[in-house]
Protein backbone atom coordinates (compact mmCIF):
# COMPACT_ATOMS: atom_id res chain seq x y z
CA UNK A 1 0.00 0.00 0.00
CA UNK A 2 2.77 2.39 1.01
CA UNK A 3 4.84 1.61 -2.09
CA UNK A 4 1.74 2.12 -4.25
CA UNK A 5 1.30 5.61 -2.83
CA UNK A 6 4.96 6.44 -3.34
CA UNK A 7 4.56 5.34 -6.94
CA UNK A 8 1.48 7.50 -7.30
CA UNK A 9 3.23 10.48 -5.78
CA UNK A 10 6.29 10.05 -8.00
CA UNK A 11 4.21 9.57 -11.14
CA UNK A 12 1.82 12.44 -10.40
CA UNK A 13 4.65 14.82 -9.58
CA UNK A 14 6.70 13.94 -12.63
CA UNK A 15 3.69 14.46 -14.92
CA UNK A 16 2.87 17.75 -13.21
CA UNK A 17 6.44 19.01 -13.51
CA UNK A 18 6.56 18.01 -17.16
CA UNK A 19 3.33 19.86 -17.89
CA UNK A 20 4.60 22.94 -16.07
CA UNK A 21 7.91 22.91 -17.94
CA UNK A 22 6.34 22.72 -21.37
CA UNK A 23 3.57 25.27 -20.86
CA UNK A 24 4.39 28.94 -21.55
CA UNK A 25 1.54 29.99 -19.24
CA UNK A 26 3.66 28.93 -16.29
CA UNK A 27 6.63 30.84 -17.63
CA UNK A 28 4.42 33.92 -17.31
CA UNK A 29 3.32 32.98 -13.79
CA UNK A 30 6.64 31.94 -12.33
CA UNK A 31 9.03 34.23 -14.18
CA UNK A 32 7.49 37.21 -15.96
CA UNK A 33 4.83 38.27 -13.47
CA UNK A 34 7.18 38.24 -10.44
CA UNK A 35 9.75 40.16 -12.49
CA UNK A 36 7.12 42.77 -13.36
CA UNK A 37 6.06 43.15 -9.71
CA UNK A 38 9.68 43.50 -8.68
CA UNK A 39 10.20 46.12 -11.39
CA UNK A 40 7.16 48.09 -10.18
CA UNK A 41 8.57 48.00 -6.64
CA UNK A 42 11.99 49.15 -7.79
CA UNK A 43 10.63 51.91 -10.02
CA UNK A 44 8.30 53.13 -7.26
CA UNK A 45 11.35 53.26 -5.03
CA UNK A 46 13.19 55.22 -7.72
CA UNK A 47 10.24 57.59 -8.15
CA UNK A 48 10.34 58.13 -4.39
CA UNK A 49 13.96 59.24 -4.69
CA UNK A 50 15.72 56.14 -3.32
CA UNK A 51 18.98 55.31 -5.03
CA UNK A 52 18.86 51.55 -4.40
CA UNK A 53 15.91 49.18 -4.22
CA UNK A 54 15.01 47.14 -1.14
CA UNK A 55 16.30 43.71 -2.12
CA UNK A 56 14.40 41.66 0.45
CA UNK A 57 10.95 43.10 -0.26
CA UNK A 58 11.27 44.36 -3.84
CA UNK A 59 13.25 41.52 -5.37
CA UNK A 60 12.89 38.41 -3.20
CA UNK A 61 9.30 39.47 -2.41
CA UNK A 62 8.66 39.19 -6.16
CA UNK A 63 9.68 35.54 -5.93
CA UNK A 64 7.19 34.97 -3.10
CA UNK A 65 4.55 36.61 -5.28
CA UNK A 66 5.44 34.18 -8.08
CA UNK A 67 5.16 31.21 -5.71
CA UNK A 68 1.71 32.26 -4.54
CA UNK A 69 0.36 33.20 -8.01
CA UNK A 70 1.71 29.92 -9.32
CA UNK A 71 -0.02 27.96 -6.58
CA UNK A 72 -3.37 29.71 -6.99
CA UNK A 73 -3.51 29.55 -10.76
CA UNK A 74 -1.95 26.15 -11.36
CA UNK A 75 -4.21 24.54 -8.76
CA UNK A 76 -7.24 26.31 -10.23
CA UNK A 77 -6.46 25.47 -13.82
CA UNK A 78 -5.59 21.86 -13.06
CA UNK A 79 -9.03 21.17 -11.72
CA UNK A 80 -10.83 23.46 -14.17
CA UNK A 81 -9.02 21.62 -16.95
CA UNK A 82 -10.15 18.28 -15.53
CA UNK A 83 -13.70 19.59 -15.36
CA UNK A 84 -13.60 20.97 -18.89
CA UNK A 85 -12.12 17.80 -20.35
CA UNK A 86 -14.58 15.56 -18.51
CA UNK A 87 -11.83 14.02 -16.38
CA UNK A 88 -13.12 15.14 -12.99
CA UNK A 89 -15.88 12.51 -12.96
CA UNK A 90 -13.35 9.79 -13.79
CA UNK A 91 -10.96 10.95 -11.05
CA UNK A 92 -13.74 11.06 -8.43
CA UNK A 93 -14.93 7.64 -9.58
CA UNK A 94 -11.45 6.09 -9.48
CA UNK A 95 -10.17 4.13 -6.44
CA UNK A 96 -7.57 6.81 -5.70
CA UNK A 97 -9.28 9.60 -3.80
CA UNK A 98 -9.55 13.06 -5.28
CA UNK A 99 -8.16 14.43 -2.01
CA UNK A 100 -4.96 12.46 -2.37
CA UNK A 101 -4.54 13.53 -5.97
CA UNK A 102 -5.18 17.17 -5.04
CA UNK A 103 -2.75 16.93 -2.11
CA UNK A 104 0.01 15.66 -4.41
CA UNK A 105 -0.78 18.18 -7.10
CA UNK A 106 -0.75 21.04 -4.62
CA UNK A 107 2.57 19.84 -3.22
CA UNK A 108 4.00 19.79 -6.75
CA UNK A 109 2.64 23.26 -7.45
CA UNK A 110 4.12 24.60 -4.21
CA UNK A 111 7.50 23.05 -5.03
CA UNK A 112 7.32 24.38 -8.60
CA UNK A 113 6.94 27.83 -7.06
CA UNK A 114 10.44 27.45 -5.63
CA UNK A 115 11.68 28.04 -9.16
CA UNK A 116 10.31 31.56 -8.94
CA UNK A 117 11.91 32.15 -5.54
CA UNK A 118 15.25 30.75 -6.76
CA UNK A 119 15.19 33.12 -9.73
CA UNK A 120 14.43 36.05 -7.41
CA UNK A 121 17.40 35.12 -5.18
CA UNK A 122 19.61 34.76 -8.27
CA UNK A 123 18.51 38.17 -9.54
CA UNK A 124 19.20 39.69 -6.11
CA UNK A 125 22.68 38.13 -5.98
CA UNK A 126 23.81 38.39 -9.61
CA UNK A 127 22.11 41.63 -10.72
CA UNK A 128 21.95 43.65 -7.52
CA UNK A 129 24.96 42.25 -5.65
CA UNK A 130 22.98 40.97 -2.65
CA UNK A 131 25.25 39.27 -0.12
CA UNK A 132 24.17 36.92 2.60
CA UNK A 133 26.26 38.81 5.15
CA UNK A 134 24.50 38.87 8.49
CA UNK A 135 21.63 36.70 7.31
CA UNK A 136 20.16 34.18 9.75
CA UNK A 137 20.64 31.23 7.40
CA UNK A 138 18.91 28.60 9.54
CA UNK A 139 16.10 31.02 10.27
CA UNK A 140 15.55 31.52 6.54
CA UNK A 141 15.68 27.80 5.83
CA UNK A 142 13.24 26.78 8.59
CA UNK A 143 10.90 29.67 7.71
CA UNK A 144 10.97 28.62 4.06
CA UNK A 145 10.01 25.04 4.86
CA UNK A 146 7.16 26.30 7.07
CA UNK A 147 6.13 28.75 4.34
CA UNK A 148 5.87 25.87 1.86
CA UNK A 149 3.81 23.89 4.36
CA UNK A 150 1.52 26.91 4.93
CA UNK A 151 1.01 27.37 1.21
CA UNK A 152 0.28 23.66 0.79
CA UNK A 153 -2.31 23.72 3.58
CA UNK A 154 -4.12 26.62 1.93
CA UNK A 155 -3.80 24.99 -1.49
CA UNK A 156 -5.54 21.76 -0.38
CA UNK A 157 -8.18 23.81 1.43
CA UNK A 158 -8.98 25.74 -1.75
CA UNK A 159 -9.02 22.54 -3.84
CA UNK A 160 -12.26 21.56 -2.10
CA UNK A 161 -13.97 24.67 -3.39
CA UNK A 162 -12.67 23.99 -6.88
CA UNK A 163 -14.12 20.50 -6.89
CA UNK A 164 -17.36 21.65 -5.30
CA UNK A 165 -18.71 23.76 -8.13
CA UNK A 166 -17.76 25.49 -11.34
CA UNK A 167 -18.72 28.90 -9.95
CA UNK A 168 -16.95 28.56 -6.60
CA UNK A 169 -13.86 27.59 -8.55
CA UNK A 170 -13.85 30.92 -10.35
CA UNK A 171 -13.77 32.79 -7.01
CA UNK A 172 -10.49 31.17 -6.07
CA UNK A 173 -8.83 33.17 -8.85
CA UNK A 174 -9.69 36.34 -6.98
CA UNK A 175 -7.72 35.29 -3.90
CA UNK A 176 -4.39 35.96 -5.57
CA UNK A 177 -4.17 39.65 -4.78
CA UNK A 178 -6.09 39.83 -1.46
CA UNK A 179 -3.73 37.29 0.14
CA UNK A 180 -0.66 38.97 -1.38
CA UNK A 181 -1.89 42.32 -0.09
CA UNK A 182 -2.84 41.05 3.40
CA UNK A 183 0.30 39.01 3.97
CA UNK A 184 2.72 41.71 2.85
CA UNK A 185 4.44 39.78 0.09
CA UNK A 186 6.38 42.85 -1.05
CA UNK A 187 6.32 45.11 1.98
CA UNK A 188 6.55 44.58 5.73
CA UNK A 189 3.25 43.86 7.43
CA UNK A 190 3.68 46.89 9.71
CA UNK A 191 2.89 49.13 6.70
CA UNK A 192 -0.73 47.94 6.85
CA UNK A 193 -3.27 49.58 9.17
CA UNK A 194 -3.51 47.74 12.50
CA UNK A 195 -6.99 46.31 11.83
CA UNK A 196 -5.74 44.77 8.59
CA UNK A 197 -2.79 43.27 10.44
CA UNK A 198 -5.27 41.50 12.72
CA UNK A 199 -7.12 40.07 9.70
CA UNK A 200 -3.88 38.93 8.07
CA UNK A 201 -3.09 37.11 11.33
CA UNK A 202 -5.52 34.38 10.27
CA UNK A 203 -3.40 33.44 7.25
CA UNK A 204 -0.47 31.13 8.10
CA UNK A 205 1.57 32.38 5.14
CA UNK A 206 1.86 35.79 6.79
CA UNK A 207 3.63 34.38 9.89
CA UNK A 208 6.06 32.18 7.99
CA UNK A 209 6.85 34.97 5.54
CA UNK A 210 7.41 37.52 8.30
CA UNK A 211 9.85 35.13 9.99
CA UNK A 212 11.66 34.54 6.69
CA UNK A 213 11.96 38.24 5.88
CA UNK A 214 13.21 39.08 9.38
CA UNK A 215 15.78 36.26 9.11
CA UNK A 216 16.90 37.64 5.74
CA UNK A 217 17.25 41.05 7.35
CA UNK A 218 19.51 39.51 9.99
CA UNK A 219 17.20 38.90 12.95
CA UNK A 220 18.43 36.22 15.37
CA UNK A 221 15.63 36.87 17.87
CA UNK A 222 14.74 33.24 18.57
CA UNK A 223 11.62 34.07 20.58
CA UNK A 224 10.21 36.17 17.71
CA UNK A 225 11.00 33.51 15.14
CA UNK A 226 9.65 30.58 17.17
CA UNK A 227 6.40 32.42 17.89
CA UNK A 228 5.98 33.11 14.16
CA UNK A 229 6.83 29.53 13.18
CA UNK A 230 4.38 28.12 15.72
CA UNK A 231 1.64 30.48 14.58
CA UNK A 232 2.21 29.43 10.95
CA UNK A 233 2.24 25.71 11.79
CA UNK A 234 -0.78 25.99 14.10
CA UNK A 235 -2.88 27.89 11.58
CA UNK A 236 -1.84 25.51 8.80
CA UNK A 237 -3.05 22.59 10.92
CA UNK A 238 -6.34 24.43 11.45
CA UNK A 239 -6.69 24.71 7.65
CA UNK A 240 -5.88 21.01 7.24
CA UNK A 241 -8.48 20.04 9.86
CA UNK A 242 -11.03 22.28 8.13
CA UNK A 243 -10.15 20.64 4.82
CA UNK A 244 -10.68 17.14 6.24
CA UNK A 245 -14.01 18.22 7.71
CA UNK A 246 -15.16 19.71 4.40
CA UNK A 247 -14.01 16.86 2.17
CA UNK A 248 -16.82 14.44 3.01
CA UNK A 249 -19.41 17.19 2.64
CA UNK A 250 -17.99 18.30 -0.70
CA UNK A 251 -17.96 14.73 -1.99
CA UNK A 252 -21.59 14.23 -0.96
CA UNK A 253 -22.49 17.55 -2.54
CA UNK A 254 -20.83 16.88 -5.90
CA UNK A 255 -22.38 13.42 -6.12
CA UNK A 256 -25.84 14.87 -5.47
CA UNK A 257 -25.55 17.96 -7.64
CA UNK A 258 -23.93 16.17 -10.57
CA UNK A 259 -21.88 19.32 -11.12
CA UNK A 260 -18.64 17.49 -11.82
CA UNK A 261 -18.73 17.89 -15.56
CA UNK A 262 -20.55 21.21 -15.49
CA UNK A 263 -18.51 23.84 -17.24
CA UNK B 1 -24.93 50.66 -50.10
CA UNK B 2 -27.24 51.69 -47.25
CA UNK B 3 -28.47 48.09 -46.91
CA UNK B 4 -24.89 46.87 -46.61
CA UNK B 5 -24.13 49.50 -43.97
CA UNK B 6 -27.26 48.59 -41.98
CA UNK B 7 -26.28 44.92 -42.29
CA UNK B 8 -22.83 45.63 -40.84
CA UNK B 9 -24.27 47.69 -37.98
CA UNK B 10 -26.80 44.95 -37.25
CA UNK B 11 -24.04 42.32 -37.09
CA UNK B 12 -22.01 44.62 -34.86
CA UNK B 13 -24.73 45.08 -32.24
CA UNK B 14 -26.01 41.51 -32.50
CA UNK B 15 -22.50 40.29 -31.74
CA UNK B 16 -22.20 42.77 -28.88
CA UNK B 17 -25.43 41.53 -27.28
CA UNK B 18 -24.58 37.84 -27.79
CA UNK B 19 -21.11 38.42 -26.41
CA UNK B 20 -22.57 40.02 -23.28
CA UNK B 21 -25.07 37.19 -22.83
CA UNK B 22 -22.49 34.50 -23.42
CA UNK B 23 -19.90 35.97 -21.13
CA UNK B 24 -21.76 37.25 -18.12
CA UNK B 25 -25.31 35.89 -18.11
CA UNK B 26 -24.09 32.59 -16.62
CA UNK B 27 -22.20 34.15 -13.74
CA UNK B 28 -23.50 35.43 -10.42
CA UNK B 29 -23.54 39.12 -9.39
CA UNK B 30 -20.73 38.33 -6.92
CA UNK B 31 -18.60 36.74 -9.61
CA UNK B 32 -19.23 39.66 -11.92
CA UNK B 33 -18.36 42.35 -9.36
CA UNK B 34 -15.38 40.40 -8.01
CA UNK B 35 -14.06 39.95 -11.54
CA UNK B 36 -14.59 43.54 -12.55
CA UNK B 37 -13.60 45.41 -9.41
CA UNK B 38 -12.14 42.88 -6.97
CA UNK B 39 -8.86 42.12 -8.69
CA UNK B 40 -8.09 45.74 -9.74
CA UNK B 41 -9.04 46.98 -6.25
CA UNK B 42 -6.71 44.61 -4.39
CA UNK B 43 -3.97 45.07 -6.98
CA UNK B 44 -4.26 48.80 -6.47
CA UNK B 45 -4.07 48.41 -2.66
CA UNK B 46 -1.02 46.19 -3.11
CA UNK B 47 0.74 48.85 -5.17
CA UNK B 48 -0.32 51.59 -2.74
CA UNK B 49 1.30 49.77 0.20
CA UNK B 50 4.36 48.95 -1.90
CA UNK B 51 4.60 52.66 -2.62
CA UNK B 52 4.03 53.58 1.03
CA UNK B 53 6.87 51.29 2.11
CA UNK B 54 9.40 52.75 -0.32
CA UNK B 55 8.32 56.33 0.45
CA UNK B 56 6.22 57.12 -2.65
CA UNK B 57 4.09 59.82 -1.13
CA UNK B 58 1.22 60.09 -3.61
CA UNK B 59 -1.18 57.13 -3.26
CA UNK B 60 -3.83 58.90 -5.35
CA UNK B 61 -1.44 58.74 -8.31
CA UNK B 62 -1.59 54.94 -8.07
CA UNK B 63 -5.36 54.98 -7.51
CA UNK B 64 -6.09 57.04 -10.63
CA UNK B 65 -3.70 55.07 -12.83
CA UNK B 66 -5.10 51.72 -11.81
CA UNK B 67 -8.71 52.81 -12.28
CA UNK B 68 -7.88 53.96 -15.82
CA UNK B 69 -6.30 50.60 -16.54
CA UNK B 70 -9.69 48.90 -16.02
CA UNK B 71 -11.33 50.10 -19.28
CA UNK B 72 -8.07 49.50 -21.13
CA UNK B 73 -7.82 45.91 -19.91
CA UNK B 74 -11.49 45.39 -20.79
CA UNK B 75 -10.99 46.75 -24.30
CA UNK B 76 -7.94 44.59 -24.93
CA UNK B 77 -9.33 41.48 -23.28
CA UNK B 78 -12.66 41.81 -25.11
CA UNK B 79 -11.28 41.40 -28.60
CA UNK B 80 -8.67 38.82 -27.60
CA UNK B 81 -11.30 36.70 -25.83
CA UNK B 82 -13.67 37.04 -28.79
CA UNK B 83 -11.15 35.35 -31.06
CA UNK B 84 -9.40 33.12 -28.52
CA UNK B 85 -12.56 31.55 -27.13
CA UNK B 86 -13.91 30.72 -30.60
CA UNK B 87 -10.68 28.85 -31.16
CA UNK B 88 -10.79 27.19 -27.76
CA UNK B 89 -14.32 25.86 -28.34
CA UNK B 90 -13.55 24.82 -31.89
CA UNK B 91 -16.01 27.21 -33.52
CA UNK B 92 -13.58 29.65 -35.12
CA UNK B 93 -13.60 27.86 -38.46
CA UNK B 94 -17.42 28.22 -38.64
CA UNK B 95 -17.26 31.94 -37.87
CA UNK B 96 -14.55 32.54 -40.45
CA UNK B 97 -16.33 30.32 -42.94
CA UNK B 98 -19.49 32.44 -42.71
CA UNK B 99 -20.14 35.31 -45.15
CA UNK B 100 -20.26 37.92 -42.33
CA UNK B 101 -17.49 40.52 -42.52
CA UNK B 102 -14.79 39.97 -39.87
CA UNK B 103 -14.52 43.49 -38.55
CA UNK B 104 -18.08 43.92 -37.16
CA UNK B 105 -18.12 40.35 -35.86
CA UNK B 106 -15.06 40.70 -33.66
CA UNK B 107 -15.20 44.42 -32.94
CA UNK B 108 -18.89 43.98 -32.07
CA UNK B 109 -17.91 41.48 -29.43
CA UNK B 110 -15.50 44.00 -27.98
CA UNK B 111 -18.27 46.62 -27.79
CA UNK B 112 -19.78 45.31 -24.58
CA UNK B 113 -16.38 44.99 -22.95
CA UNK B 114 -15.53 48.57 -23.87
CA UNK B 115 -18.81 49.93 -22.45
CA UNK B 116 -18.50 47.66 -19.42
CA UNK B 117 -14.90 48.76 -18.74
CA UNK B 118 -15.87 52.40 -19.17
CA UNK B 119 -18.77 52.12 -16.68
CA UNK B 120 -16.57 50.16 -14.25
CA UNK B 121 -13.93 52.89 -14.39
CA UNK B 122 -16.52 55.56 -13.57
CA UNK B 123 -17.74 53.40 -10.70
CA UNK B 124 -14.12 53.00 -9.63
CA UNK B 125 -13.68 56.78 -9.49
CA UNK B 126 -16.82 57.10 -7.33
CA UNK B 127 -15.56 54.36 -4.97
CA UNK B 128 -12.08 55.94 -4.86
CA UNK B 129 -13.66 59.28 -3.99
CA UNK B 130 -15.44 57.62 -1.05
CA UNK B 131 -12.54 55.47 0.20
CA UNK B 132 -9.42 57.46 -0.63
CA UNK B 133 -10.87 60.95 -0.46
CA UNK B 134 -10.33 61.56 -4.17
CA UNK B 135 -11.57 65.12 -4.70
CA UNK B 136 -13.85 65.25 -7.75
CA UNK B 137 -15.34 68.68 -7.02
CA UNK B 138 -12.98 70.53 -9.38
CA UNK B 139 -13.05 67.83 -12.04
CA UNK B 140 -14.74 68.24 -15.42
CA UNK B 141 -16.60 64.91 -15.35
CA UNK B 142 -17.42 65.01 -19.07
CA UNK B 143 -13.72 65.29 -19.95
CA UNK B 144 -12.89 62.50 -17.52
CA UNK B 145 -15.51 60.31 -19.21
CA UNK B 146 -14.04 61.12 -22.62
CA UNK B 147 -10.57 60.13 -21.42
CA UNK B 148 -11.83 56.85 -19.91
CA UNK B 149 -13.78 55.94 -23.03
CA UNK B 150 -10.86 56.87 -25.25
CA UNK B 151 -8.40 54.59 -23.47
CA UNK B 152 -10.94 51.74 -23.69
CA UNK B 153 -11.33 52.24 -27.45
CA UNK B 154 -7.65 52.80 -28.27
CA UNK B 155 -6.59 49.75 -26.29
CA UNK B 156 -8.97 47.56 -28.31
CA UNK B 157 -6.48 47.99 -31.19
CA UNK B 158 -3.95 46.11 -29.10
CA UNK B 159 -6.69 43.58 -28.40
CA UNK B 160 -7.03 42.98 -32.15
CA UNK B 161 -3.29 42.46 -32.35
CA UNK B 162 -3.25 39.92 -29.51
CA UNK B 163 -6.49 38.36 -30.73
CA UNK B 164 -4.83 37.82 -34.10
CA UNK B 165 -2.04 35.98 -32.36
CA UNK B 166 -4.76 33.63 -31.04
CA UNK B 167 -5.27 32.53 -34.64
CA UNK B 168 -1.85 30.92 -34.74
CA UNK B 169 -1.29 29.93 -31.11
CA UNK B 170 -3.44 28.74 -28.23
CA UNK B 171 -1.48 31.01 -25.89
CA UNK B 172 -2.95 34.31 -27.12
CA UNK B 173 -4.66 34.97 -23.78
CA UNK B 174 -1.46 34.25 -21.87
CA UNK B 175 0.51 36.58 -24.14
CA UNK B 176 -2.09 39.32 -23.58
CA UNK B 177 -1.97 38.85 -19.81
CA UNK B 178 1.80 39.08 -19.85
CA UNK B 179 1.57 42.26 -21.90
CA UNK B 180 -1.07 43.64 -19.52
CA UNK B 181 1.28 43.17 -16.60
CA UNK B 182 3.93 45.18 -18.49
CA UNK B 183 1.43 48.03 -18.60
CA UNK B 184 1.81 48.38 -14.80
CA UNK B 185 5.30 49.61 -15.66
CA UNK B 186 5.12 51.13 -19.11
CA UNK B 187 2.25 53.63 -19.38
CA UNK B 188 2.43 55.68 -16.20
CA UNK B 189 -0.10 53.72 -14.15
CA UNK B 190 1.82 53.55 -10.87
CA UNK B 191 4.54 56.17 -11.29
CA UNK B 192 5.38 58.89 -13.81
CA UNK B 193 6.99 57.56 -16.98
CA UNK B 194 9.92 59.90 -16.27
CA UNK B 195 11.00 57.33 -13.65
CA UNK B 196 11.59 54.81 -16.42
CA UNK B 197 14.98 54.38 -18.10
CA UNK B 198 15.21 56.63 -21.18
CA UNK B 199 14.78 53.82 -23.71
CA UNK B 200 11.59 52.62 -22.01
CA UNK B 201 10.28 56.19 -21.90
CA UNK B 202 10.55 56.35 -25.69
CA UNK B 203 8.75 53.02 -25.99
CA UNK B 204 6.07 54.26 -23.62
CA UNK B 205 5.20 57.16 -25.93
CA UNK B 206 4.56 54.68 -28.72
CA UNK B 207 1.92 52.79 -26.74
CA UNK B 208 -1.78 53.53 -26.41
CA UNK B 209 -2.86 54.64 -22.89
CA UNK B 210 0.23 56.73 -22.05
CA UNK B 211 -1.28 59.97 -23.35
CA UNK B 212 -4.83 59.04 -22.36
CA UNK B 213 -3.83 58.38 -18.75
CA UNK B 214 -1.76 61.56 -18.71
CA UNK B 215 -4.76 63.55 -20.01
CA UNK B 216 -7.05 62.01 -17.39
CA UNK B 217 -4.58 62.94 -14.65
CA UNK B 218 -4.58 66.55 -15.88
CA UNK B 219 -8.39 66.54 -15.83
CA UNK B 220 -8.28 65.21 -12.26
CA UNK B 221 -6.07 68.19 -11.41
CA UNK B 222 -8.80 70.50 -12.70
CA UNK B 223 -7.41 71.24 -16.16
CA UNK B 224 -9.76 71.94 -19.06
CA UNK B 225 -9.95 70.85 -22.72
CA UNK B 226 -7.25 73.25 -23.93
CA UNK B 227 -4.66 71.58 -21.69
CA UNK B 228 -5.41 68.03 -22.79
CA UNK B 229 -6.31 68.62 -26.46
CA UNK B 230 -2.98 67.54 -27.87
CA UNK B 231 -2.76 64.50 -25.59
CA UNK B 232 -6.25 63.38 -26.61
CA UNK B 233 -5.46 63.85 -30.31
CA UNK B 234 -2.21 61.89 -29.88
CA UNK B 235 -3.98 59.09 -28.01
CA UNK B 236 -6.68 58.86 -30.69
CA UNK B 237 -4.06 58.77 -33.45
CA UNK B 238 -1.97 56.08 -31.74
CA UNK B 239 -5.12 54.07 -31.06
CA UNK B 240 -6.22 54.34 -34.68
CA UNK B 241 -2.81 53.14 -35.87
CA UNK B 242 -2.96 50.12 -33.55
CA UNK B 243 -6.52 49.29 -34.62
CA UNK B 244 -5.45 49.44 -38.27
CA UNK B 245 -2.30 47.38 -37.70
CA UNK B 246 -4.30 44.91 -35.61
CA UNK B 247 -6.94 44.50 -38.30
CA UNK B 248 -4.39 44.06 -41.11
CA UNK B 249 -2.46 41.59 -38.96
CA UNK B 250 -5.69 39.70 -38.33
CA UNK B 251 -6.47 39.48 -42.06
CA UNK B 252 -2.89 38.33 -42.77
CA UNK B 253 -2.94 35.64 -40.08
CA UNK B 254 -6.44 34.53 -41.02
CA UNK B 255 -5.24 33.80 -44.56
CA UNK B 256 -2.14 32.10 -43.25
CA UNK B 257 -3.99 29.93 -40.76
CA UNK B 258 -6.54 28.94 -43.41
CA UNK B 259 -3.73 27.83 -45.70
CA UNK B 260 -2.05 25.86 -42.95
CA UNK B 261 -5.36 24.48 -41.57
CA UNK B 262 -4.43 25.41 -38.00
CA UNK B 263 -7.55 27.46 -37.19
CA UNK B 264 -8.91 25.16 -34.52
CA UNK B 265 -5.69 23.37 -33.67
CA UNK B 266 -5.22 23.13 -29.92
Amino acid sequence: MTSFRWGLIKQQMSVQFLVRTLNPFFLGLFVIQPAVFSAVGMLLSRAAGNSTPDLVYNVIGGGIMGMWSGLVFTSTYDILGDRRNGMLELIVGSPTSLNLIEAIRTLTNVLAGLFSLTLAFMAAILVFGYTFTGVNFWGVLISLVILLFSMWSIGVFLANFLAWSRLSGTFVDYLEMPIAFLCGFMYPIRVLPVWLQYISGAVPIRWALEAMNESLLGSFDLHYLVVHWLMAIGLSIVFIVLTSWMQAKVHDSIRLSGELSSI
Amino acid sequence: MIDKFVHIIRIYFAEAWLSYQGRFAITSPFGYIAGKLGFPFFLMLFFIFMGKYVGFSDPLYIVIGNILLIPAASGMGGVTLAIGEERQWGTLSYVLGSPAPRSPVFMGRAFYYIVDGFVTALLGFAIAAAIFGLDLSQVNILLLMICSLLVAVTSSGLGFLFGSISLVTRDGWMILNTFLSFLYIMVGVNFPITSLPLMLQKLSWGLPLTRGIMAARLVMEGEEWSAIRSLIAGEALIGLIYILIGYLFFIFLEKRSMQSGTLDAM
